[in-house]
C-alpha cells in the first residue's frame, strides 16, 4: 500500500471560487489524478489541499469558437481524442492523446493536466525510499543533479505528449488567475532553463482552456517509446511543412520542448539531430535516444502531407 | 463520470451555486452507487476508491497491484467509463454510479465475457483478471463487435505477466464475434 500523505480536499462550484482556493498556500488543482495522485504517494509533492474542479463540468467542455475549437483544460484526453472536430480536422491531437499512457488513463487524465505535466526524470520519479538511498536529487530532497553533476539546474524532461502537436497547431493556453485572465501561446507556456520551473504559471494561476486553431497545415505526431502502450516517451516529435521548409517540436529531451526550423524540409532531420541533446534522464540508451532524434524526425516527416 | 464532450454551439451554461459548505474538508462524505447498491461514505479526504471497496466494503475481487496507475488490476466502471481505483479519491465520487468486477454477474451467471474467459482458460496466477474483464465489458458496451485493434488497444491498459495474453485476446474475440 502506497498511502496518500494528509490533504484537506475542496470542490468549489464557481470559477472565482476555485481560483480563490488555488491560491491557498499549498494548494494544488487535483485534475485526472494520474500523475499528482502516483508522485504525491511518492511523497514528491505534499499539497495541503487539493483543489477539485469536478463542480464545474464547464470547463470540462469541448466547444467551437469561430475559428478555434476551445477545449477546457478538464477535458480528458479521451473526450478530446473522440470529438468530431478533433477527429475529423485535428487528427494530430487525437493522435497524440491516443498514446498517452492507456485507454483507461486518457480517461481519467485531462488535456490541461498533460500540458501541466510535471517534468520527469529515472532519478526523480522513485519511490521514496530510493530516492533517499541517492540523497535525493535536485528535484526533490537533494542538492545535486544525478543527471549532470556540473550542471547547473535540473534537467528533468518535459514529457506531455500532447505539447508539440498543440505548439505546432498554433494552440493558446487561457490561464485564469485572481487578477484576471490571460492567454499565451503553448510555445510561450514552459521554460527550458530547469526542471524544476518548468511552466510559467505564477501561484495561484489555473490553466482553464486550450484554444486550438481549426485551420492550417497538417502536423504529425510521433512518439518513440520502448512499448506501444502505458510508456512515457523516450522522445517525442510533432513536425508541420510549410511552403518548401517545415518546422519540428521535439520533446523528452529537457525542461521544455525544443523547435527546430529548416528552409528545406529534407534537412530538418539532420538539423533537429544536430540541435537536440538528450540527456540521461530515461532509463532508455541516451546515445540511442539521440539517435532516435533524425530517425524520428523523418519518419514523421515523411508522413506529413507536402502542402 | 461521462465525457463532457460537447460537439459544438455555444459554450455551456455555468454551473449554479449550490450553497455554502464548500470550504477545505479532511474528511468528507460521498453518496454513490456501488454495482448498484446505496453508500454513503465518510472517509478522509486521502482515501482512494481501492482502500474503500476493499477494505470498507469487503469488495476485494478489486485487486490492489501496484496501486500507482501502471498495472490496472484495480479497474472498475464508474458511470460506465473504465476508472483506475487507485487513482480515484472516493471524494470525486458523489453522484456516482461504480461497478465493480463483483456486479458484472447477472442472477447468479457469469456475464459474456467472464464466461469467456473462463472457458479459454485466460487466467493463470488469476491478479490482472478482474481488471481485464471490467475493461473489456466496457468496450464491450460500447462497441458490441470490436476489431483486434480495438481489443489490443483497451488490453494495452491492464498488465498480464503470465498469460502472454493470448487466451484472453481468444476470449474477447469470441464474444466480439458473437460467440461464433
Amino acid at each position: 500500500m502506497l498511502p496518500l500523505p494528509r490533504f484537506a480536499w475542496q470542490a468549489p462550484d464557481t470559477l472565482h471560487g476555485l481560483l480563490d482556493a488555488a491560491a491557498r498556500p499549498g494548494a494544488r488543482i487535483l485534475a485526472g489524478g494520474t500523475d499528482l495522485l502516483p508522485s504525491m504517494k511518492h511523497r514528491l509533492h505534499r499539497p495541503s489541499l487539493l483543489v477539485s474542479a469536478r463542480r464545474l463540468p464547464e470547463l470540462a467542455a469541448i466547444y467551437e469558437d469561430g475559428d478555434d475549437l476551445c477545449i477546457g483544460a478538464f477535458a480528458t484526453l479521451r473526450a478530446v481524442r473522440r470529438h468530431p472536430v478533433v477527429r475529423a480536422e485535428l487528427p494530430a491531437l487525437a493522435d497524440a492523446c491516443a498514446t498517452v499512457a492507456t485507454p483507461t488513463i486518457q480517461a481519467m487524465g485531462t488535456l490541461g493536466g498533460n500540458l501541466c505535466l510535471d517534468t520527469r526524470c529515472a532519478f526523480y520519479n522513485q519511490p521514496e525510499g530510493w530516492r533517499q538511498a541517492l540523497g535525493g536529487c535536485l528535484k526533490a530532497d537533494g542538492d545535486v543533479c544525478h543527471v549532470a553533476r556540473k550542471g547547473a539546474g535540473c534537467y528533468a524532461a518535459h514529457s506531455a505528449d500532447t505539447v508539440p502537436v498543440l505548439w505546432l497547431l498554433g494552440a493558446r493556453a487561457r490561464i485564469a488567475g485572481r487578477r484576471g485572465t490571460r492567454e499565451v501561446p503553448v510555445s510561450e507556456l514552459y521554460d527550458g532553463a530547469d526542471g524544476r520551473r518548468w511552466l510559467r504559471l505564477e501561484p495561484g494561476e489555473v490553466l482553464t482552456h486550450v484554444l486550438v486553431p481549426r485551420r492550417g497545415a497538417p502536423v504529425v505526431h510521433h512518439k518513440v517509446r520502448l512499448r506501444a502502450s502505458i510508456d512515457y516517451a523516450a522522445l517525442l516529435v510533432a513536425v508541420r511543412r510549410e511552403g518548401s521548409g517545415a518546422r519540428a517540436v521535439i520533446s523528452a529531451v529537457g525542461p521544455a520542448p525544443v523547435e527546430v526550423r529548416a528552409a528545406r524540409a529534407e534537412e530538418l532531420p539532420d538539423l533537429a539531430h544536430a540541435r537536440v541533446k538528450p540527456l540521461g534522464t530515461h532509463v532508455v540508451s541516451t546515445a540511442w535516444r539521440r539517435h532516435m532524434v533524425r530517425v524520428a524526425v523523418r519518419r514523421a516527416l515523411d508522413a506529413c502531407p507536402v502542402p | 463520470m461521462s465525457d463532457p464532450t460537447r460537439p459544438g454551439g455555444s459554450p455551456p451554461e455555468p454551473p449554479r451555486s449550490r450553497g455554502p459548505g464548500r470550504g477545505p474538508a479532511s474528511e468528507v462524505v460521498a453518496s454513490f452507487l456501488v454495482n448498484g447498491e446505496a453508500v454513503r461514505a465518510l472517509v478522509p479526504a486521502t482515501r482512494t476508491l481501492l482502500e474503500f471497496l476493499r477494505d470498507e466494503l469487503g469488495l476485494t475481487g478489486t485487486k490492489h497491484g501496484c496501486d500507482l496507475g501502471d498495472c490496472g488490476a484495480c479497474t472498475v466502471l464508474v458511470d460506465g467509463v473504465p476508472r483506475l481505483a487507485c487513482l480515484t479519491l472516493v471524494a470525486e465520487l458523489e453522484g456516482a454510479a461504480v461497478t465493480t468486477v463483483e456486479g458484472l454477474a447477472a442472477d447468479g451467471r457469469l456475464s459474456p465475457i467472464q464466461d469467456a474467459l473462463d472457458r479459454h482458460g485466460a487466467a493463470q496466477c488469476g491478479y490482472c483478471t478482474p481488471g481485464i474483464a471490467v475493461n473489456l465489458t466496457a468496450l464491450l458496451a460500447e462497441e458490441p463487435h470490436p476489431d483486434d485493434a480495438a481489443i489490443r488497444e483497451v488490453l494495452g491498459s491492464n498488465i498480464c505477466r503470465c498469460t502472454g495474453y493470448t487466451r484472453i485476446l481468444d476470449a474477447a474475440r469470441e464474444v466480439a464475434g458473437g460467440g461464433q
